[in-house]
C-alpha cells in the first residue's frame, strides 16, 4: 500500500506509536444531549409551525385539499405567466393530476430528465419533498432519476407539493432515515443574497419564488 | 501558500492606510450579523451546551484525525468518488490542474471556497489557460474588481452600488444601473450561461462526514448547487480539519454555523453529496474528486495550544465582534482569512516571521472567544503566538528587536522581586520633569515613544499602594 504523507504527518503530530483503526476516547457518550429528540406536537400545529417558518423566509405556503389543486395551478400559472414547466416523475404527483392541469392551461411540459439547457428555460419546477423540518421551514429532497436535482434549482419558480406524512421532528430523524442517500439537499426558503450593500435580494442563482402546498384532506 | 514566496504581512502599515469607507461599510455588515446572531441564539435555550458539545466533538476529531480521514477515504471510494491527498498547496494545485487537463476543461465555475483561496488556485488555473469564474455574487464582484475580500460572509461589502454598477458596465460592456436588485439580476443572467457551459465545477466544503464519505456544503444563493450539479465534473478542495465523525455530530455544527454566521436558523441550501451521480437524468457530475488539503494543518496539530484553531467552522462571528477588525476590515490581515481567526491561523500556517504582526492585531478583549461557536480560546492562542514570535519557533528564530528584549529582561527582573519593583516605582517620578508638558508626559524616547506619539502618559507618581490602602480602609468601614 502506498504511504500517505498527510496521514503520516498527522500520526507524527499526534505522537502515535502504532497505527490505530478505531478512535480513541468516546464520542457520543460525551454528549447525550445531541441525541435527545425534539418532541413534535400535534400534526396540525406542526403544519402551522412549518408554514409560519416558510412565510418568515419569504416563501409562500398554503394548505390545500386535493380537489382544490387544479384551481391553485390556474392561479399560479396566470399570476406568473408560466409558459413552460417541468415536474418530478413520481406516483403521487401523477395521482394529483398536476401535469394534466398545466397542459389544459396551455403550459408546455418538459421531461424532468431533459438536458440542462432546456430546463433552464422553464418558468416552473414542481417537486415533492421527502421530509419536512418544521423548526426551520426546511424541505428535504433526495435525488434519483425520477426526482432529478435540476427541477428544484433551474426554473425561476419552485413549487413543492407536500403531505403531513413528510413531517419529521428534527434533523436527527431525517439523518437517521436518509444518510444512505447519494445526494440530499435541504432547501430553506428561496435563493437569497445580501452581497450588494446588504440589500436582501431573492433569486440570485436559484429560484426567486418558493411555493409550498401542503395537501391535507 | 508557498512559504518562500508569501510576502511579509505588514498589518501595522496596511492598517494605517485603510480608506475611511471600509470601516464604515464593514461595521454596517458586522452590526447586522451581530444582532441577527443574538436573536437566533436567544431562541435556543441549549445554546451554551451546544457550543461545548461542538468544541468536544472537534477535540475528539482532532485527536483521531488519522482514523476519521482514513474512514472518509474508504467510504467515499466505495461510493465511486476519487480521493486525492495534497500535502502542500502546490500539490493541491497540481492535482486540480491534472484533473482539468485530463478532461480538456476550458472554463471552471467556482463556488466560494476558502481552501482554494488559500492555495491560490485561480492564478494557477489562469496560468494554464483555464478560465476560473467565481459565482458567489460577492466573490464575482471582487473578482471583476481584482481585489480581496473585506468580510468573510459579504466579501464585496466595501463597494457601493454605484461602484459595482460602473464595474459591471465596464467589464460586461452593458449599461448597469446602480440598483442592487438589478445588479443581482444581471449577475444571474451572466453566470447562468457560465454554469450551463462550464466543463468543471470547483467547490470547497463546510464539512466532510467520515461515516459515509459525504461532502457537506452550506450556501444561500444557489451557486454552490449550480457548481456541483451542472458540470459533468466536480472537484472539491477541502482542508483536512473539516472532517466530522458522523451525521449525528454534524447536527451540532449545522445548528451552530448559520446562526453564528448570518443569524439564520439554516442557510438556504445545505447539500450532502456522496460521490458522483448514479444515472444521467438525475443531474449532478459524472465524476467526483475530493482533494484533501493539509498545507501545514498536520503541523499545527502538534502544538497543543495553537491547534484549537483547527476547530474553526468559518462562521466569521469572531470578526463581527472584534474592535480591531471593525476598524481595519479584512484587507489588513494580508491573507485569505481575516479577523481574530486569521490572526491565529496565518502565523501558524505561514510562519511567525511572515505573519508576526498578526498576534498583536488584537486588544485581547475576549469578545471573539465569547461568541465562538466551538469555543476556540482565541485570546489564549494570541498570547501563545506572541510568545512564539518573541522567543522563536520552528519557523523562525527570535524576532524581537534588542531594545525591547533588554526592556523585557529588566521588566521580568523587576516583576520577580517585589523590592526592586517598589524601588523602581519610587525612582520613576524622577524623569517626570524632563517630559512634562501641560501636566502630561509626552515626546519620550524609543521604545516609550511608541506610546507617546499616539497619546500622552500621566506622570509617574508611585502613589498606587497608598491610594489603595486608604481606599480599602474606607471600603471596610462602610460595610
Amino acid at each position: 500500500m502506498m504511504i500517505n504523507p498527510v496521514i503520516e504527518n498527522i500520526r507524527r503530530s499526534l505522537g502515535r506509536t502504532a497505527q490505530i483503526s478505531s478512535p480513541q476516547g468516546t464520542l457520543l457518550s460525551l454528549h447525550p444531549a445531541i441525541c435527545e429528540p425534539r418532541l413534535p406536537k400535534s400534526v396540525d400545529s406542526e403544519i402551522e409551525y412549518f408554514l409560519s417558518e416558510i412565510k418568515k423566509l419569504s416563501g409562500i405556503g398554503q394548505r390545500l385539499s386535493a380537489d382544490k389543486i387544479a384551481d391553485a395551478v390556474k392561479i399560479l400559472v396566470s399570476e406568473h405567466n408560466i409558459q413552460k414547466a417541468t415536474i418530478w416523475d413520481t406516483p403521487y404527483l401523477k395521482q394529483l393530476g398536476i401535469a394534466d392541469s398545466l397542459r389544459s392551461l396551455g403550459v408546455e411540459l418538459i421531461s424532468p430528465n431533459a438536458n440542462k439547457h432546456d430546463m433552464a428555460l422553464c418558468d416552473l419546477g414542481i417537486t415533492e419533498a421527502d421530509y419536512l423540518l418544521p423548526e426551520t421551514g426546511t424541505l428535504v429532497l433526495r435525488s434519483s432519476v425520477e426526482k432529478p436535482r435540476g427541477v428544484s434549482l433551474l426554473p425561476r419558480i419552485h413549487l413543492a407539493v407536500i403531505r403531513p406524512e413528510m413531517l419529521r421532528a428534527d434533523m436527527h430523524q431525517v439523518f437517521a432515515e436518509a444518510k444512505d442517500s447519494r445526494y440530499l439537499v435541504f432547501i430553506t426558503g428561496p435563493s437569497r443574497t445580501a452581497d450588494i450593500e446588504l440589500t436582501v435580494t431573492l433569486g440570485v442563482h436559484g429560484p426567486k419564488n418558493l411555493y409550498v402546498w401542503m395537501i391535507d384532506g | 501558500m508557498n512559504r518562500a514566496t508569501q510576502p511579509y504581512i505588514g498589518f501595522e502599515e496596511y492598517s494605517e492606510h485603510v480608506p475611511q469607507s471600509i470601516p464604515l461599510a464593514v461595521q454596517q455588515a458586522t452590526s447586522r450579523f451581530v444582532s441577527g446572531r443574538a436573536a437566533r441564539v436567544a431562541e435556543l435555550p441549549q445554546w451554551e451546551e451546544l457550543r461545548q458539545i461542538g468544541s468536544d466533538i472537534r477535540q475528539h476529531t482532532m485527536e483521531n484525525m488519522d482514523v476519521y480521514l482514513t474512514r472518509l477515504e474508504a467510504a467515499l471510494q466505495s461510493a465511486g468518488g476519487h480521493v486525492h491527498w495534497a500535502e502542500k498547496a502546490e500539490d493541491a494545485r497540481r492535482i486540480v490542474l491534472q484533473i482539468a487537463k485530463e478532461h480538456n476543461v476550458k472554463t471552471a465555475v467556482k463556488s466560494k471556497s476558502m481552501a482554494t483561496e488559500e492555495i491560490e488556485l485561480n492564478h494557477a488555473l489562469e496560468a494554464a489557460g483555464i478560465q476560473a469564474i467565481e459565482t458567489d455574487l460577492g466573490e464575482y464582484i471582487i473578482q471583476l474588481a481584482g481585489t480581496g475580500p473585506s468580510h468573510i460572509i459579504v466579501p464585496a461589502v466595501h463597494l457601493k452600488k454605484e461602484e459595482i454598477a460602473a464595474l459591471f458596465s465596464e467589464k460586461l460592456d452593458i449599461h448597469a444601473p446602480a440598483d442592487p436588485i438589478e445588479l443581482a439580476r444581471i449577475a444571474r443572467e451572466v453566470l447562468r450561461e457560465k454554469f450551463l457551459h462550464a466543463e468543471m465545477g470547483i467547490s470547497g466544503g463546510n464539512f466532510l462526514i467520515a461515516e459515509t464519505g459525504t461532502l457537506v456544503m452550506v450556501t444561500n444563493e444557489g451557486n454552490g448547487r449550480m457548481c456541483t450539479t451542472m458540470p459533468d465534473l466536480h472537484v472539491a478542495v477541502v482542508g483536512i480539519d473539516k472532517v466530522v465523525p458522523d451525521w449525528e455530530s454534524l447536527t451540532v455544527f449545522l445548528k451552530l454555523l448559520a446562526r453564528s454566521a448570518t443569524g439564520q436558523k439554516l442557510s438556504t441550501y445545505t447539500q450532502f453529496i456522496t460521490g458522483p451521480r448514479r444515472a444521467e437524468g438525475e443531474f449532478g457530475p459524472e465524476e467526483f474528486h475530493l482533494v484533501l488539503l493539509d498545507n501545514g494543518r498536520s503541523k499545527i496539530l502538534k502544538d497543543p495550544v495553537g491547534r484549537d484553531v483547527l476547530k474553526c467552522i468559518r462562521c466569521g462571528a469572531c470578526a463581527n465582534v472584534c474592535p480591531v477588525y471593525k476598524n481595519v476590515g479584512g484587507f489588513a490581515y494580508g491573507s485569505f482569512i481575516s479577523g481574530p481567526i486569521g490572526a491565529i491561523l496565518s502565523p501558524q500556517m505561514l510562519g511567525t516571521q511572515t505573519a508576526r504582526e498578526l498576534p498583536y492585531a488584537s486588544t485581547l478583549c475576549g469578545a471573539c472567544a465569547d461568541v465562538c461557536p466551538v469555543k476556540i480560546p482565541i485570546p489564549t492562542i494570541l498570547r501563545h503566538l506572541r510568545r512564539r514570535v518573541a522567543q522563536g519557533d520552528e519557523f523562525s528564530a527570535l524576532t524581537v528587536p534588542v531594545p525591547i528584549r533588554v526592556a523585557a529582561m529588566f521588566a521580568s527582573i523587576a516583576l520577580a522581586w517585589n523590592w526592586i519593583y517598589r524601588l523602581g516605582a519610587r525612582l520613576l517620578p524622577v524623569i517626570n520633569p524632563f517630559f512634562r508638558r501641560n501636566g502630561w508626559l509626552s515626546g519620550m524616547p524609543y521604545p516609550l515613544s511608541r506610546w507617546t506619539k499616539v497619546r500622552p502618559l500621566p506622570p509617574f507618581t508611585a502613589r498606587f499602594r497608598r491610594w489603595w490602602n486608604v481606599r480599602s480602609a474606607k471600603w471596610k468601614d462602610s460595610t
